[in-house]
């Protein structure tokens, strides 16, 4: 008997990370990281309004281990997304879509956002 | 449907290995996917360790070579040998290419071949092609201008002379023209042939394969509206106006980075794109 129940063949198992799909992937996480942080930015100012008690308990979890790390990776999508969204505005208008062009832009928005959160999170203090 | 693992039936185990024959010194392994419909086992992984001062320089030799030497029962589809047919395409090393055009010692280590991603498979190498090209033929991949042919004129009088064009039956082109399909370096849209190397290497045709028309097919749509002998540019971007057939593509740009024939079916998108919204003005 023919088995006509056919697999699917392998795809993300098989096929190889690269710049293209990896910084296109990092744009969707990092626009789902954003919209969760805009969650805690709510929360931040609604405990603004509740009084010091409330307030003082964001403001601790806010300098907690965790709460650092959440605020970095916040800043971290915001300017990722940011200049992401300035290459993908680019190829909408029809620009840069050669793979030369679309690796250089590539790197330097990965490179420039890494340096800009950094410098943006020391301007600030990590406040 | 967004579905990151494998189906059940699909996962791969680890197959039969084919060791070199003694005395082989350059040797080189190839491991394979391998399906075979007449029993119900998951598909499997066969590596086989090829001699290759015996085999020729290619992928496609070696899986000849396989087939001839080794394992009879390998299947794979091949035909023209030099990368004009689109037949051997497939994953080489983790990226879609077609097998006769890739070097083995291009692969680093050993090398992974397996079907087209995220397409039902026939039998081992070969994968079910059906749905891609009802696709293109929803495009209507053909001309459609319902204008008589220019009778010999002025434009045309030269060629008719020349016995390159019969007078009324044939609509000629300017060299620019004929750039917007060619391409002015041999790359334009015109150039595809239909591998699907692009449409398997885009997530977002893995995801959503049965409503996006997948870069391959919009590379073609855009051959035809592009194509300024068609008259029926309208109806064709109307067609395309479609929350999925052409805007699933999120310039992920998988596709041309892994064409091998160094096409943009991702510019072609974009072109597709904004025509679309010229139209709307």
């Amino acid at each position: 008997m023919l088995n006509t129940d056919r697999p699917l063949s392998p795809h993300l198992q098989v096929y190889k990370p690269q710049l293209t799909s990896m910084l296109s992937i990092l744009h969707r996480m990092t626009g789902a990281a954003l919209a969760f942080g805009s969650v805690m930015l709510a929360w931040w100012l609604f405990a603004a309004l509740d009084g010091v008690r409330a307030f003082s308990l964001v403001q601790d979890f806010r300098e907690s281990f965790i709460g650092q790390f959440m605020l970095f990776g916040w800043l971290f999508s915001f300017v990722y997304h940011f200049l992401n969204g300035i290459r993908h505005l680019k190829w909408d208008l029809g620009f840069g879509l050669e793979i030369k062009s679309v690796y250089r832009t590539g790197y330097i928005v990965v490179v420039g956002s890494i340096i800009l959160s950094v410098m943006i999170w020391t301007m600030t203090g990590g406040k | 449907m967004v579905q990151f693992a494998l189906p059940k039936n699909s996962t791969v185990t680890q197959g039969k290995h084919y060791p070199a024959p003694e005395g082989a010194k350059n040797k080189h392994t190839f491991n394979v996917y391998r399906w075979n419909p007449d029993n119900k086992e998951n598909p499997r992984l066969d590596s086989y360790e090829i001699d290759m001062d015996k085999c020729g320089p290619m992928v496609l030799d070696a899986l000849i070579y396989i087939k001839n030497n080794v394992d009879s029962t390998l299947t794979f589809r091949r035909s023209c040998r030099e990368g004009i047919c689109g037949s051997c395409a497939m994953n080489i090393g983790g990226t879609n290419t077609l097998a006769c055009t890739k070097a083995c010692e291009d692969v680093k280590g050993d090398v992974k071949i397996t079907p087209l991603p995220h397409m039902p498979v026939v039998k081992d190498l070969v994968p079910d092609l059906n749905q891609v090209y009802k696709q293109h033929a929803s495009i209507e991949p053909w001309m459609q201008n319902d204008e008589k042919p220019p009778s010999p004129s002025a434009t045309n009088s030269d060629a008719v002379a020349a016995g390159f064009a019969a007078p009324g039956r044939e609509r000629l082109q300017s060299p620019e023209d004929a750039d917007k399909l060619n391409g002015k370096d041999g790359h334009g849209p015109a150039m595809c042939i239909m591998c699907f190397c692009c449409s398997t290497a885009c997530p977002s045709y893995w995801w959503n394969g049965d409503k996006f028309l997948g870069p391959a097919v919009l590379l073609q749509a855009w051959r035809w509206i592009a194509d300024t002998r068609d008259r029926m540019k309208k109806k064709r971007l109307e067609s395309l106006e479609d929350p999925f057939k052409l805007y699933r593509c999120h310039t992920i740009m998988n596709c041309t980075n892994t064409c091998p024939k160094g096409l943009n079916p991702a510019k072609a998108i974009a072109e597709i794109k904004m025509q679309m919204v010229k139209q709307k003005e």
